[in-house]
């Protein structure tokens, strides 16, 4: 037995990660080891079979015309027909049984318009929306396959009824984020759980690290945002002074094993982790902004979550999912429903707008929309003030930003808005599509799990090139 | 989209080449697209197998059926249409057999028909039936070949291997003329061992024992005294609830009928932990959790029963019977069998041998049970005030409830949609009250989450692609094909779960032992023979030592299936004591080490990480067994973090962040993650800044004066080993300086809007959390600066 072979001495081999930042001029969080070397040789003995989950950037493997993704959730399943899809044969048969529809007809009781150069019509539940409308890709033929809540909130955002990872997941899986200060995929929400809960951020089978961090935007609290970002005790210099210790006792702990990539990695998560601790709750303070800009986008729940979506983009965080939901009115829908395109009009409007003066409008994509659509006819138990129910043939979701053109509509619904009849958008289509614009075949991206490759798309997916700039 | 057919898919991978024979791809295209929807849609409400009353005899959902008639006689004569009853009846030209009765088909399907019937009726439906022919390259597979008697291999240095086992070991290596790794040192030897089995660190009296014990037994001293204390069955038992899926929550309960919480799945949690305690055998074990109540050991011990909490603790999924029976069969199948028997719920599956007929064997026999709606009382109730007010307020509930729910068809019926829905709401809290009553109220007797037998076992339907209103033939209970001999027997004891049971726990089943050897392997090593420990099929990568694995798995079934012998064996072996110094050639040669030339670095998971430093602290509770308590309402209860509160639908973020297993899935293996969540956990949360205090304050610390013996203190109670030099004369500088002072990072209010801005949320921190906010000392922090590096997370 040669004892000699199993010296410490790795690093004769191969540089450790420091001295090889050190002579790359390179700070520490700016590549991994594996990264540079593969994955084979660093990849823990535990997860051999797996690749080595990574945050960092990665380039996709086709030309991309988005880097981001905010993604409006508008939970509750908005009635298209009186929003972003207008049917004046609706109105007409206002109050009359509908051929095969099996109900009363019920004609939107707001106004339609035509607005900007393209004359697209818009509700007038959207003033401001409406005035952007030149921006938007309005498609309005999308469909899914189950109109309950929940299942087709979590359909919607990781394509399957089942236990599968989210789109933001896979975004990130994909690309990685841009900012290793702050997670790379955040999802705000105003209180409360949505229906299907964290499955709506769940990495499922990939990589923890892709999970969404879901964010209470009404916590009251910065340091109850992300969990443990706030020492109670120690001041920052001297954190950085304890760190420095702990660096050292690892490095020493390193030196007595070997240098293994499990950790060497821990190295970069304490730097990150430091650095979180100002910049991520940063991103969330919006006493930071001008009075002028909290006012711009309305000092709401949806104002805030807006506003706190620019400041996330702006640092480079990957996809950001904002819950706006509020949207299931089976009746008194002539009521509440402008109430819910309030609360997000304006927000968006100047969401849009900021980020083309900030130059990031054409590279982030930005997705509005719930998780089905409403019947033409009246809701039965809407009683004398009616609304809608539920329907998974057709909705429309709206596009705006990186690589969507605007001032068009996509698709078509039957004349009174029951069903999507031409140019249909299936969710699997919606997600290939955003993964198009992101630079990604989404039948490629894939992630072998149990013995098989898996896909956002599962086995489906058209990417709808009509949408792109 | 659903375009694919799945006999098309058949055909295409040959092995259902029956089918080939009778019919062409576009006969069977035909058949998919054309007729079986028309029937499906028109006809199987009254003539198919699953039809509530069966008219006229006639069955149309099988070849069989249609061929066979009803009771005006045969339906379709193949090749000739008009002599087909069935034809005449479509067409609606005879006033006395008009079908479908309510609306005539559209002349397009009715041409569709004739022109079908017209080119011999071919019915894929007849080729299900036939056995589908199997390929020799699927029923070769290592995994289904029974396991085997081997015989220890020959080595090159004899000297080195104390078991047999590491003859194996030894062999593998030889071949790449790699050597193993020297001994571990005696403190890394009994750090890896106390965390292996019991999840916590040694205390430094018995590393000190251990150290000093020169006797050749000493190790098995050591590890005898960790097979025996009841902290094993905490350590190990977390392992297997990871595979069961475990959770104190339903998740999606059903809407309207239950609560989602599950007030007992705690006593399922404890019977795992209790039966690794007792070193149930493993056969034993696998009997009760699938059929606990079908054997006759419940009625001297009822708590046994409990075991079924591994069929039912599982999402309900908003009450979708379909998809809360897949979970049971995916829980089994890929539990004990690392089977993927789930991908075959709608089709054949793509790799594995497993036509999609098994699944629905299976479903039958799941099918053919149910949940009580009260789970049985389990323990010996006696009459005491506090099971008195327990009852009262119960049965109080549960009429209140039960009036809620009878009222709500005529509040339905009525259209008063307000008072519909206002007592659907109150139907929900008083569900909810029930079982915050069964879960917190001291006079709650323990139940156990039962399944039972329904009076009558039956059949299920294949569901064509899956889908449930696509019913093909009926599938017969029985076990799984790869599994069986060529007869396989029909089940018929009740649901079937009992004979399902005793096809998992046999000898002669070649899956079942090498699935539960390779788990505990996985956790011994860092990886198992196989690393994929849930799927054991053809996309597996093989066993790294395969004749290893056969060994202890005959060794395993011989020795009474004694999952404690198992950890003996391999824990008195050289392989598992070799250090884990690397070896920069090796890496090359064998960069994932699955050779074993050296022990494996390995991160603890959340559990004994938690665990672990409320030991070190001195603070760690150590009641086993009971309630589970919310750690994240009681952040400064100090229970081990298995009895922590599993909220499946939310589950803690902190467990998150550190890679738990998510109770939706079979989870053999963890992923292993390093996100800066991790980091902040170390680094800020005021349990590990309270660890740190503690260890400070500890009286021995505070007596002793001179700080290199401190030093030395901090080192025995978190690493078990003293300081090197260079690691005392860094302490002793860090130590030596003064804090810096600054200000700690304010907690500024986020924001300002939102309605409902809840002042009883806005404190700094949650719970104990730091009623003392003095600044940490030099030593406090150092202690703590301990606690963060990589020591404190590994074993190696």
């Amino acid at each position: 037995m040669n004892q000699d072979e199993h010296s410490a001495h790795l690093e004769d081999h191969f540089l450790t990660r420091r001295q090889f930042l050190q002579r790359a001029g390179m700070g520490f969080g700016a590549l991994s080891l594996a990264a540079m070397f593969g994955n084979e040789l660093f990849a823990p003995a535990a997860n051999a079979m797996e690749a080595e989950a990574t945050l960092l950037p990665k380039a996709p493997p086709l030309p991309a015309k988005a880097k981001h993704v905010v993604h409006i959730f508008a939970q509750g399943a908005p009635s298209h027909v009186d929003t972003w899809d207008p049917k004046p044969a609706l109105s007409k048969m206002d109050g009359q049984e509908i051929p095969g529809q099996n109900g009363v007809a019920m004609g939107s009781p707001f106004k339609f318009e035509k607005k900007g150069k393209s004359g697209i019509e818009v509700s007038e539940v959207f003033p401001q929306m409406g005035e952007l409308v030149d921006d938007l890709c309005v498609v309005r033929s999308m469909y899914t396959d189950i109109p309950a809540h929940e299942v087709a909130t979590v359909m919607m955002n990781t394509g399957s009824r089942l236990v599968r990872p989210s789109v933001g997941s896979w975004v990130l899986y994909g690309l990685g984020t841009e900012n290793q200060n702050m997670p790379g995929f955040i999802s705000l929400r105003p209180g409360g759980a949505p229906p299907g809960g964290t499955a709506n951020w769940q990495s499922a089978f990939l990589p923890g690290i892709y999970q969404g961090v879901s964010i209470n935007t009404k916590v009251p609290t910065l340091n109850m945002l992300i969990e443990n970002i706030r020492n109670p005790v120690t001041p920052l210099p001297e954190q950085r002074r304890q760190l420095d210790l702990v660096h050292k006792l690892n490095e020493i702990h390193s030196q007595n094993l070997q240098k293994d990539a499990q950790l060497e990695s821990r190295l970069e998560a304490y730097e990150m982790a430091f650095r979180m601790q100002t910049e991520a709750t940063d991103a969330f303070d919006l006493n930071k902004e001008p009075q002028s800009m909290r006012e711009m986008y309305g000092r709401s729940a949806q104002g805030n979550q807006m506003l706190i979506a620019r400041r996330l983009i702006e640092r480079g965080v990957r996809f950001v999912q904002v819950w706006a939901g509020g949207w299931d009115h089976h009746q008194d829908l002539e009521e509440k429903l402008p109430d819910r395109a309030k609360d997000i009009d304006q927000p968006l409007a100047a969401f849009i707008k900021d980020l083309k003066q900030r130059g990031l409008f054409d590279e982030t994509l930005i997705v509005w929309g719930g998780e089905f659509g409403r019947k033409p006819t009246r809701d039965r138990n809407g009683g004398d003030n009616p609304g809608r129910d539920h329907n998974s043939k057709a909705f429309t979701t709206v596009l705006a930003g990186g690589g969507v053109r605007g001032g068009m509509t996509y698709g078509k619904t039957d004349d009174f808005g029951a069903a999507s009849i031409e140019n249909k958008v299936h969710v699997h289509d919606l997600h290939a599509t955003i993964l198009a614009l992101l630079g990604f075949d989404h039948k490629k991206l894939t992630y072998r799990y149990n013995g098989r490759d898996f896909r956002l798309t599962e086995t489906s997916g058209e990417i709808v090139k009509a949408v792109f700039a | 989209m659903k375009n694919v057919l799945p006999l098309m898919l058949l055909v295409a991978l040959g092995w259902g080449r029956a089918v080939a024979a009778d019919l062409t791809p576009a006969q069977t295209d035909f058949f998919e697209k054309k007729i079986r929807p028309v029937l499906a849609d028109n006809c199987y409400k009254c003539h198919s197998t699953q039809a509530e009353k069966v008219k006229g005899g006639l069955l149309l959902d099988s070849r069989d059926g249609l061929l066979k008639g009803g009771d005006t006689g045969v339906a379709i004569v193949p090749g000739n249409p008009e002599a087909s009853l069935l034809i005449k009846a479509v067409r609606y030209t005879d006033p006395d057999l008009q079908m479908p009765k309510n609306k005539k088909l559209d002349d397009d399907q009715i041409a569709d028909l004739v022109a079908w019937v017209k080119m011999g009726a071919p019915d894929p439906r007849v080729a299900m039936v036939a056995q589908s022919k199997w390929d020799d390259n699927k029923t070769n597979h290592w995994a289904w070949q029974p396991v085997k008697h081997v015989t220890v291999p020959q080595v090159s240095n004899p000297n080195w291997c104390r078991t047999p086992m590491d003859n194996f070991i030894l062999a593998k290596l030889d071949e790449k003329d790699l050597k193993p790794s020297a001994p571990a040192d005696k403190r890394t030897l009994i750090r890896r061992a106390t965390f292996d089995l019991i999840g916590l660190p040694p205390t430094p009296e018995e590393v000190q024992d251990f150290v000093s014990d020169t006797s050749p037994d000493a190790f098995a001293k050591v590890v005898d005294r960790l097979l025996a204390s009841p902290h094993y069955g905490e350590r190990w038992g977390r392992h297997w609830l990871d595979v069961a899926r475990y959770s104190d929550t339903k998740g999606q309960p059903r809407r309207n009928t239950e609560d989602n919480l599950n007030p007992f799945a705690w006593t399922y949690r404890d019977y795992v932990i209790r039966s690794f305690n007792e070193d149930k055998p493993y056969n034993q074990f696998i009997m009760e959790q699938i059929a606990a109540d079908r054997l006759a050991s419940w009625k001297r011990d009822p708590t046994n029963l409990t075991a079924l909490g591994f069929l039912t603790v599982g999402d309900h999924f908003m009450g979708m019977q379909n998809d809360i029976l897949n979970d049971r069969i995916d829980v089994v199948t890929k539990g004990f069998l690392a089977l993927t028997v789930t991908c075959a719920r709608c089709h054949d599956h793509k790799f594995d041998p497993i036509p999609q007929k098994d699944y629905y064997s299976l479903r039958g026999i799941f099918d053919s049970c149910v949940e009580p709606k009260n789970e049985p009382v389990i323990a010996k109730v006696t009459a005491t005030e506090a099971y008195r007010g327990y009852y009262q307020q119960r049965e109080l509930l549960t009429t209140e409830a039960d009036n809620l729910e009878a009222s709500l068809p005529g509040f339905r019926k009525s259209g008063d949609l307000d008072a519909f829905k206002e007592a659907r709401r109150t139907l929900q809290q008083k569900e909810h009250a029930i079982a915050e009553l069964d879960l917190n109220n001291p006079g709650s007797p323990e139940r156990a989450m039962v399944l039972e037998d329904a009076a009558k076992g039956h059949d299920s339907p294949l569901f064509i692609r899956g889908e449930a209103g696509n019913r093909g033939e009926i599938v017969p209970r029985r076990f799984l094909q790869i599994l069986s001999a060529p007869n396989r027997p029909v089940y018929t004891n009740g649901s079937g779960r009992l004979e399902l049971a005793l096809g998992i726990a046999s000898k002669n089943n070649p899956l079942t032992a090498r699935v539960m050897i390779n788990r505990i392997w996985e956790h011994h090593f860092g990886a198992g023979f196989v690393p994929t420990p849930d799927d054991f099929g053809m996309m597996s990568d093989p066993p790294s030592h395969p004749e290893l694995l056969d060994y202890l798995a005959m060794n395993f079934m011989t020795n009474g299936w004694s999952i404690k012998k198992i950890h003996r064996l391999i824990m008195l072996s050289s392989v598992y004591q070799e250090s884990s110094e690397s070896n920069p050639r090796y890496v090359q040669i064998d960069p994932g080490n699955r050779l074993l030339w050296r022990a494996n670095i390995r991160r603890l998971e959340y559990e004994p990480l938690r665990d672990s430093l409320l030991a070190i602290g001195g603070m760690l509770d150590t009641n086993i067994y009971g309630k589970p308590v919310d750690l994240r309402k009681q952040p400064d209860n100090t229970r081990r973090t298995i009895y922590d509160f599993v909220d499946r639908a939310n589950i803690d973020d902190v467990l998150i962040n550190f890679d738990f297993a998510t109770p939706d899935m079979v989870t053999g293996a963890r992923h292993q993650t390093t996100v800066p969540q991790q980091a902040l956990f170390l680094m800020n949360s005021p349990m590990v800044i309270q660890v740190a205090r503690r260890l400070v304050a500890t009286p021995d610390f505070v007596a002793t004066e001179d700080d290199a013996e401190r030093l030395n203190f901090l080192y025995e109670r978190i690493y078990q080993r003293p300081p090197s030099p260079e690691e005392t004369s860094l302490g002793l500088e860090f130590v030596g300086e003064t804090p810096l002072p600054g200000e700690v990072l304010p907690l500024a209010a986020n924001n300002d809007g939102g309605k409902k801005f809840n002042q009883k949320n806005n404190q700094a921190f949650p719970g104990y959390i730091m009623k003392n906010r003095a600044p940490l000392t030099s030593w406090e922090e150092y202690a703590q600066a301990l606690l963060q590096a990589n020591e404190t997370s590994f074993v190696n």
